[in-house]
């Protein structure tokens, strides 16, 4: 693989990519084996899960995210064709993620994973709106990573988890830099990037 | 594409393989592939002089647009070290760790000291980054000398540093990301080498910095297991047995993955955000029928963030 598509790869799973860079991925994936194989083991698969009755986590999320993590459930599978025909079109609005920008389409990004369920996990059966095309179903897939199924997000729901990762930003940082400040080589300046310095 | 099972192509690829692998241990050895013998040289002297040079200066920050101004010193007293950082702007907190002894070494840094090592044959680090060494720039009044290193994956970020070419101390440190963009720049402003206490600033919170144990067992206890991490990091500490945390470094990087269970079912999802060159990604999913929180925290890509998050595990 040249550098620049691993270039083009890193950016499209950073959410980084240009329109050429989508281009340039897309006009090799069906032809670089190679190219398949490290999207396959990078890439998570994103899908949409069946409908799910949530409520709320009992975490110290605040009241904002609770509310916006338990808006309705995320529609199912069915629906008339119309609204499977609107839905990859939305969820490409919303997903931030590579298997999103790649390709639209009726596969089953699903049938990745189908051959060894994780965790017992069964991957939804509902047909994913966006994913990597069929070329994709013969390849092998480490069993270890990238192959958990994410929702495409509604936008509440990605909106609050944005809000979830910054918490948690403040909530773990100066953790993190306890550790950053005895392992990398600028001694105490990770304490430095913690929101707010606690005793 | 499916290539039938042929014996004779299996046996030649075999003494092909047999042939190659003693060349291979053997360039090892004699050079680990091409690595800067000289910037390894300077990686293992900037790190020793981070903890056994007694100096003290002002540094700065720098964030996107955000700029923060410190005062850091480190003092070496017998066989113990002390350091400070002192906010000058914003918060105003102070940091500080007494009696840190000298021969105690953090994994981060074992793995930048690889004297004896590398002459046995491990790369170590340079097996992850590729390294240039340049004539540097003048920072805070010190000439300098500069590394380039350049990450080997998509894992990691690459860095332009730059040591104080008669000491070794890091003077500057760029972190670069994808296409070359800066995502955080740490630099002296000024720096001194005499013993001299640094100006009292008004401080509003004292942080002693903690000291986890260096030593890392080959089994991590608890409940837990992260199954993948990119090549070449290692555990930083060896946390209490039911934490909820483990942090990792390949000797420039570090990370943190944080594990909380929750009550309740959440609807699964992810997200980021991203401060210089630290990301925070966070997700939520089911365990095998426990709903959890995973974040990881550090100064990787967003994608080797996901990539850890997604192979987190209950311990079997």
């Amino acid at each position: 693989m040249s550098e620049q598509m691993r270039e083009s790869l890193s950016a499209l799973m950073d959410d980084e990519a240009n329109e050429l860079e989508v281009q340039r991925v897309l006009s090799q994936i069906d032809s670089d084996e190679d190219l398949r194989c490290t999207w396959v083991r990078y890439n998570i698969a994103r899908d949409a899960l069946s409908a799910q009755h949530f409520s709320l986590p009992s975490a110290d999320i605040s009241a904002g995210v609770r509310e916006a993590i338990a808006v309705e459930s995320v529609p199912s599978s069915g629906g008339s064709l119309r609204e499977r025909l609107l839905r990859p079109v939305a969820s490409l609005a919303v997903a931030a993620s590579v298997a999103a920008t790649v390709v639209i389409g009726g596969q089953q990004i699903a049938s990745i994973s189908g051959a060894a369920p994780y965790d017992g996990q069964a991957v939804a059966a509902s047909a994913s709106p966006v994913g990597l095309v069929n070329s994709l179903g013969a390849t092998t897939v480490r069993a270890s990573y990238g192959t958990r199924p994410i929702p495409v997000l509604q936008p509440a729901t990605r909106t609050a988890y944005r809000e979830l990762a910054r918490q948690r930003m403040e909530k773990y940082m100066q953790e993190h830099a306890e550790h950053a400040a005895l392992n990398s080589p600028q001694g105490l300046i990770p304490f430095a990037r913690v929101p707010e310095i606690r005793e | 594409m499916a290539e039938k099972f042929n014996p004779v192509k299996v046996g030649f690829a075999a003494a092909i393989l047999a042939l190659a692998l003693p060349l291979a241990v053997a360039a090892r050895a004699a050079g680990c592939g091409g690595a800067d013998q000289a910037a390894l040289a300077w990686l293992d002297r900037m790190s020793r002089s981070l903890h056994q040079v007694s100096y003290h200066g002002v540094v700065t920050l720098q964030r996107g647009e955000d700029m923060q101004v410190m005062q850091v010193s480190h003092a070496v007293d017998g066989e113990n070290s002390f350091e400070q950082l002192t906010q000058l702007t914003g918060q105003g907190a102070q940091v500080e760790r007494t009696d840190h002894p000298l021969h105690c070494v953090h994994p981060g840094h074992r793995l930048l000291q690889l004297g004896a090592e590398l002459k046995a044959g491990n790369c170590g680090i340079a097996e992850h980054y590729r390294f240039r060494v340049d004539e540097g720039e003048r920072i805070a009044g010190r000439k300098a000398v500069r590394i380039r290193i350049e990450p080997r994956d998509m894992y990691r970020f690459g860095y332009v540093m730059e040591l104080d070419r008669e000491t070794g101390l890091l003077l500057k440190t760029q972190t670069v990301g994808r296409g070359d963009k800066v995502l955080e720049k740490f630099q002296f402003a000024s720096l001194s080498y005499e013993h001299q206490p640094p100006v009292a600033a008004e401080v509003d919170v004292v942080h002693r910095a903690r000291h986890p144990n260096p030593s890392v067992p080959e089994h991590m206890p608890g409940s837990w297991s992260i199954d993948w991490v990119p090549t070449g990091f290692t555990y930083t500490d060896a946390p209490e047995s039911g934490a909820g945390r483990r942090t990792y470094t390949d000797g420039l990087a570090v990370f943190s993955v944080f594990l909380e269970e929750l009550g309740r079912e959440i609807r699964p999802g992810e997200g980021v955000v991203r401060s210089g060159g630290t990301t925070s990604y966070t997700r939520g999913m089911e365990l095998t029928g426990k709903p959890v929180l995973v974040t990881v925290i550090g100064e990787v890509p967003v994608n080797t963030a996901r990539m850890v998050a997604d192979s987190v595990g209950w311990e079997r």
